[in-house]
């Protein structure tokens, strides 16, 4: 495993991704020490202050200012503290759901195969930002709350991607071999199964991660996201929609962030996919 | 005139930048009505031959020098229009995978109309009686009904018929069938061999038959042509060659394959592999000579010249006179006798699945195997041996645990292991063990052969530590014969012999344990080729106990066991036969095909 991992990190999209990515981690984790303002200080005396190389604008707002005389800059700082929170424990949660029900699924096959696989027809055919909202409203806004609404929803993305990985792993006699000397089933699906699975797995997760932002700022967007005292990028595009007119950048700024965040998750995955992907590696692509 | 002859024809590949001879310096003669063997291992350069007549070269193979003449005219130089009139019509093809070779979504009749349409056969109607007339020549039943069957409805065996009557319906002057039995059942040979000579002696064409099978080969070729690592090592008539063979390369095949008829004898078993090409390009002198046992230091040195024995007979070996004096070096006997004391005994055993089950009707079921009982005693090696799809391999999932029978008991030393509480006990996995029938599937790729062969060693509470297993490893590799240097490689860097025996390694880990007895093994199909000797070698040096063998060439059973089972297709029974294979023969009309097609 260590094997295909570390050669994926001479892959010019895994290591251009994985800059950007580390970019956005580092301003969501030293959010406190870079951001020049607290995100939540208003000065209602220079409101919609354009970014300082634009005209009009003021040095010590270096992104400019929104509606209520904060510092966009520093929103954008905190809102990646958000975003990255959500993306990291969302994916990873839909993961261990999706994923674990998928070793079952097609590790056993039969009955238990049937009723997991209808459960994710059933789960998958409501539309998945309805669900998403239904669920938030439902169980009230919240950092928390988003994560859980987005694992409950994401999930079955796993579940149906993984399962036949799972199948094909598991019809590989070494699996039955290593029934025959005595594994139990959940040492079998550990180790003989999971490390096959493995780099799937992780392609997806990274995947899920760009969805994750997504959908935490549309949830934002709509108010439904995390608490009003928390900088988010999707309220900071709902607050500046209404002054698009005078002040477009504070639109413009927010949009940025999210393309170039999700922009960073799909790249990785695709590189991942490409180092990882044993198909895809004999073919020389 | 000659219907073939090849002169000097010597295929090259190109391997970084360096041309490499795939095929070097090939020459023969094939008059016309005659069958001319090429065999020979994969790799050895026999369907290059084809594939220089059709000119379908894999990329980066060209013909670098020779001639092959077609009654004269040389199809190395000829224009691409000329040889496209002539392929498929004076020059026909069997191909090797009768169910790719037809188009799925047509049916067979559209498909013979539109080749006897390509070379010219007037009319729609003579077209249909010309269709249904080579069909019965072909010895396929109601030729009528087929013309209207699509190819998935047939077998295998009848699709190669219909194959071979496309192939002789434009009264070809020379027909090359490149191994058109190798994706059919043993059973078939017999019948397509019969079908190509019969079609052959009718419309006296001169055929190329292309085989890894040195014994198919004799039964139906005048002459053969023995090909190893792209050259012609030893040709002759088909007979000599084969009961007399002169190079040291073609005894050694002889020896590797097990006979049916004479004393049972332990295999010789060939060390290495055939060089690739990769590694023909730094060889020097004869490249049988690293496995070659009467190799000396002038093998080395110098590549043989073609030496003439006989009239027509010709070999590549300077030491061609020391031949018929390489023997297997042990006698079979070394399986201590049995005792009698039944080990497993396997009573009335039934596996049913069901299928079709649909919202409104009943399910059906389909019975994967019916009745079968055998015993197997101390010290003995059984094999069950049946035609694909007659539930051999069933009945070794049941045996190991990996399916539940639906009815009858299998007993170990006694104790029913198909009662509940024995299902999932230790003791199964101490005692019974598997060597798959894949060594490719078989091995996890992620690990390495340490823990492989002491997977054992990780299962349930039980750890041992790592001197423990590494200790452990260099025993096992040793009893199935790989040097102690494997047990840090990847299955990706073993070769298919010796997947086979670390294969062979795994489903002996648990031996050691004195308060168990290393019981038997089951093994499913092992391919033709290296691997029956591997199994057998291996097993025997391993000083296996018992076993269930499950060999698909019956042959490779022969070598090992005392005692046959067979599993017959229609009745799903199994029965057994004690003292001699040949007898077997008696037990049920199915067994005779079998051991009759082998044999």
């Amino acid at each position: 495993m260590a094997g295909p991992l570390f050669r994926s990190l001479r892959s010019v999209r895994v290591l251009i991704a994985l800059g950007m990515i580390l970019c956005i981690a580092g301003c969501a984790i030293f959010a406190g020490w870079i951001a020049p303002h607290d995100p939540g200080d208003q000065n209602l005396l220079s409101i919609l202050t354009p970014p300082a190389w634009v005209e009009g604008g003021d040095p010590s707002y270096p992104l400019g200012t929104d509606s209520l005389g904060r510092d966009v800059m520093s929103r954008l700082i905190y809102g990646a503290r958000t975003a990255m929170l959500v993306a990291f424990f969302a994916s990873i949660g839909a993961m261990i759901i999706g994923s674990i029900l998928a070793h079952i699924s097609g590790y056993f096959g039969g009955a238990i195969d049937w009723i997991i696989g209808r459960l994710v027809d059933v789960w998958m055919s409501f539309p998945p930002v309805i669900l998403s909202l239904i669920l938030m409203v439902g169980l009230g806004v919240g950092l928390g709350k988003v994560i859980l609404a987005i694992v409950l929803v994401d999930w079955t993305r796993f579940c149906r991607v993984l399962r036949s990985e799972v199948l094909i792993v598991t019809r590989n006699d070494y699996v039955a071999a290593a029934r025959l000397l005595g594994f139990t089933h959940w040492q079998t699906i550990v180790r003989e199964v999971l490390p096959a699975t493995l780099p799937l797995l992780i392609t997806l997760v990274s995947l899920e991660m760009a969805i994750a932002v997504v959908v935490e700022a549309i949830l934002s967007f709509v108010g439904l996201g995390v608490g009003a005292d928390q900088p988010a990028w999707g309220q900071m595009i709902a607050d500046a929609r209404q002054y698009v007119y005078q002040s477009p950048w504070n639109l413009l700024l927010p949009i940025a962030a999210i393309f170039l965040t999700v922009a960073a998750f799909n790249l990785l995955g695709d590189g991942l996919r490409r180092t990882l992907d044993v198909r895809l590696a004999e073919t020389g692509r | 005139m000659l219907a073939l002859q090849a002169k000097g024809l010597t295929v090259t590949a190109r391997i970084d930048g360096d041309d490499v001879p795939a095929i070097r310096a090939l020459s023969f003669d094939l008059a016309p009505g005659k069958i001319l063997g090429l065999v020979g291992e994969s790799g050895a350069g026999k369907s290059m031959v084809g594939r220089s007549i059709a000119q379908l070269l894999p990329a980066g193979f060209m013909i670098a020098a020779g001639s092959l003449l077609f009654e004269g005219e040389d199809l190395v130089r000829m224009a691409p229009a000329r040889r496209r009139g002539l392929l498929g019509r004076a020059i026909a093809f069997i191909p090797q995978a009768p169910m790719t070779a037809l188009n799925p979504v047509r049916t067979i009749g559209a498909q013979f109309d539109e080749h006897l349409a390509r070379f010219g056969e007037a009319g729609r109607k003579q077209r249909r009686e010309r269709a249904l007339a080579m069909l019965a020549a072909a010895r396929l039943p109601q030729a009528g009904d087929l013309l209207g069957q699509y190819p998935h409805q047939l077998s295998g065996g009848m699709c190669q018929r219909v194959l071979i009557a496309f192939a002789f319906a434009s009264n070809p002057r020379l027909v090359i069938a490149d191994e058109p039995t190798t994706a059919l059942d043993v059973t078939m040979h017999p019948q397509i061999l019969r079908l190509i000579a019969e079609m052959q002696r009718r419309h006296g064409t001169a055929v190329i038959f292309i085989t890894h099978d040195l014994r198919l080969a004799a039964q139906l070729c005048d002459d053969v042509i023995v090909m190893y690592a792209g050259r012609a090592v030893e040709s002759g008539p088909a007979r000599a060659v084969l009961s007399k063979p002169a190079h040291p390369y073609t005894r050694c095949l002889q020896l590797a394959n097990p006979s049916l008829r004479s004393e049972r004898r332990a295999l010789y078993v060939m060390p290495e592999q055939m060089p690739s090409l990769r590694q023909l390009r730094q060889m020097m002198g004869c490249h049988f000579a690293p496995r070659c046992p009467l190799a000396a230091e002038d093998c080395r040195r110098s590549e043989p010249p073609q030496i003439e024995i006989a009239a027509g007979r010709s070999v590549a070996c300077i030491r061609a006179a020391a031949t018929p004096g390489i023997a297997t070096t042990r006698r079979a006997t070394a399986v201590p006798d049995s005792s009698g004391r039944p080990v497993l005994q396997v009573e009335k055993l039934a596996k049913h699945y069901a299928i079709d089950r649909g919202l409104f009707t009943n399910a059906r079921t389909f019975a994967a195997v019916k009745e079968a009982s055998f015993n197997i005693a101390e010290n003995e090696f059984v094999a069950l041996v049946g035609e694909s799809g007659s539930g051999k391999s069933t009945i070794a999932k049941l045996l190991v645990g990996l399916e539940q029978p639906s009815s009858g008991r299998i007993l170990l030393n006694g104790e029913d292991l198909t009662d509940p509480s024995m299902r999932r006990g230790a003791l199964r996995a101490l005692s019974l063990q598997m060597v798959f029938q894949d060594p490719q599937s078989a091995l996890n790729p992620r690990r390495r052969v340490t823990n492989i062969v002491t997977q054992a060693m990780e299962a349930g509470s039980r750890h041992a530590s790592w001197e423990e297993r590494q200790r452990r490893t260099s025993e096992l590799l040793a009893e199935v014969g790989l040097s102690a240097d494997f047990a840090a490689r990847l299955p990706g860097q073993l070769s298919g012999g010796q997947r086979q025996r670390v294969n062979i390694a795994r489903a002996l880990q648990h031996s050691e344990n004195p308060g168990c007895r290393r019981d038997r093994v089951g093994a499913r199909r092992l391919d033709p080729g290296p691997a029956p000797q591997s199994f057998g070698a291996a097993a025997r040096r391993a000083r296996l106990r018992h076993a269930v063998y499950f060999p698909r060439p019956l042959g490779g059973a022969a070598s090992l066991q005392p005692r046959a089972g067979d599993v017959s297709r229609r009745d799903r029974r199994a029965g057994t036969d004690r003292g001699g294979l040949r007898r077997s023969a008696a037990c049920s009309h199915a067994s005779a095909a079998v051991v009759g097609a082998a044999g």
